[in-house]
């Protein structure tokens, strides 16, 4: 039997986590599956459920200025509808939309999305191609980590038991960026995605970023797609040719399962759709 | 209230269709489901999945719809949860559940509670959903009967119902 502790500060949160026996619940929708799964199997339980969820620092939403910053607490519905989000990070709020159902995405928080890891997370794609920065606290202190780094593996993360991510510093976007968030699922809603895709682009195609989700077991940066990308010529055919070469660092990855024999071609038009979207965003701003 | 109150009495306290509840001895690890269920016994709210993708759970809490078997039962502390217990008055039924009984949107029953408690979110938001909202808002919740298209007409139909204040 675990112990629900409802922290009412950020003080009180990571003192429970101090044990090092307590597992954080945020949303729950990822955490009470888990506990369903160890109680079906008759293994033990967290010791204590510490839930966050009346903490305030985990709910603030900031993104203006040069530090723009999401807390981890902030629910795929708080995203998705947000009209901060929606202005300034469209990817962002699309990729919350699409995340679970209704109820889900009442409850489920990007924090926990982050902490679970899960290679098909939708959230994740996203903060990746905003090259967000986890804000962690413990009763140790604090720390910061790439999301790139913070997730090793699938359902992998370098948390220790007793951190809580406290929020993300996203890239402040300069001026007008297009972004596109793309997504391929079993099922309109619930579906775990199958694959998506993230991509931002400014006028000039300089840094532009496509982060492939659910294929790999991190989402990642196709670091030769974006060279590829970098100074060409925008248009139809440059989007297509990211796309084959998305598509070929796929099967360079993961090999020619079975799976690529949908995900290949989903790749490459998967890709060339989402940049032909962003891009059409920037046009729209002309 | 402080959320803390629950650990000075270790009772769960809660308001369920408008009454107050009070339970001892509730683990951490119970979803909402398992209490409204097995300790409350309201046996409205099913249990199809237990993991948060069929929506045959799905309850009211603070006005919004959750899945109850993906929510902790201490998840309500101090809060107001509806079930579909909760909707009609009295002997009158809610224009929802009204509207599902004639248009047929009713087969096995199974997935009803909580396709009625996922679209009364949507109506509590939206009187004038499109059918693409609707879909939207059922998507999470899951049935094997009905095809779907006479959900869709009693939703419109309860909304329409609810703009004209018609029972
Ligand atoms: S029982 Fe909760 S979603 Fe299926
Ligand atoms: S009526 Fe049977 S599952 Fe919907």
């Amino acid at each position: 039997m675990s112990r629900f502790v409802a922290a009412a500060s950020l003080d009180e949160a990571l003192a429970a986590l101090a044990s090092g026996e307590a597992k954080v619940l945020a949303g729950g929708t990822d955490l009470m599956v888990q506990l369903r799964r160890a109680r079906l199997a008759g293994d033990e339980l967290p010791a204590e459920l510490v839930d966050v969820n009346a903490v305030p620092e985990l709910t603030r939403l900031e993104l203006e200025g040069s530090e723009p910053y999401l807390g981890a607490g902030l629910t795929f519905h708080n995203l998705g509808s947000a009209p901060q989000v929606q202005a300034k990070y469209p990817l962002l709020a699309q990729a919350a939309a699409t995340v679970g159902s209704v109820q889900v995405r009442h409850t489920a928080t990007i924090g926990g999305n982050v902490a679970n890891a899960s290679p098909a997370a939708d959230g994740l794609s996203a903060l990746v191609a905003l090259n967000a920065v986890a804000h962690i606290a413990s009763g140790q202190g604090r720390r910061q980590c790439p999301l790139t780094e913070l997730i090793t593996a699938p359902n992998e993360t370098t948390l220790a038991p007793d951190e809580l991510i406290l929020g993300f510093v996203l890239d402040p976007l300069p001026g007008s960026w297009g972004q596109a968030f793309y997504k391929v699922g079993r099922r309109q809603a619930v579906s775990v995605a199958r694959l998506n895709l993230a991509v931002c682009l400014e006028r000039e195609l300089k840094d532009p970023r496509v982060v492939l989700g659910s294929c790999f077991p991190t989402p990642r940066r196709l670091g030769d797609v974006e060279e590829l990308l970098s100074g060409g010529q925008p248009g139809e055919e440059l989007w297509r040719k990211a796309g084959a070469q998305a598509a070929s660092h796929f099967t360079g990855v993961c090999g020619w399962r079975e799976s690529a024999v949908y995900k290949v071609p989903a790749i490459a038009k998967g890709t060339a759709r989402a940049l032909a979207d962003a891009w059409s965003v920037l046009e729209d701003q002309l | 209230m402080p959320p803390n109150h629950l650990e000075k009495t270790g009772r769960l306290e809660f308001t369920l269709n408008g009454q107050p509840v009070s339970l001892a001895d509730v683990p951490g690890e119970a979803s909402l489901l398992e209490v409204l269920r097995g300790r409350l016994g309201l046996l409205g709210s099913k249990e199809g999945c237990g993991v948060g993708e069929c929506g045959a759970c799905t309850v009211l809490l603070e006005g919004r719809a959750v899945n109850s078997c993906l929510t902790a039962a201490w998840q309500a502390a101090g809060k107001r949860v509806i079930t579909i217990e909760g909707l009609a008055q009295g002997e009158v039924l809610h224009p929802l559940q009204e509207a599902f009984v004639q248009t047929g949107a009713v087969q096995c029953g199974f997935c009803t509670p909580g396709m009625i408690l996922a679209a009364c979110d949507l109506l509590s938001k939206n009187l004038r959903p499109s059918d693409q909202e609707i879909e939207t808002a059922l998507a999470g919740n899951l049935c094997r009967c009905t095809g779907y298209h006479d959900i869709l007409r009693a939703v419109k139909r309860a909304a329409r119902w609810i703009r004209e204040e018609r029972p």
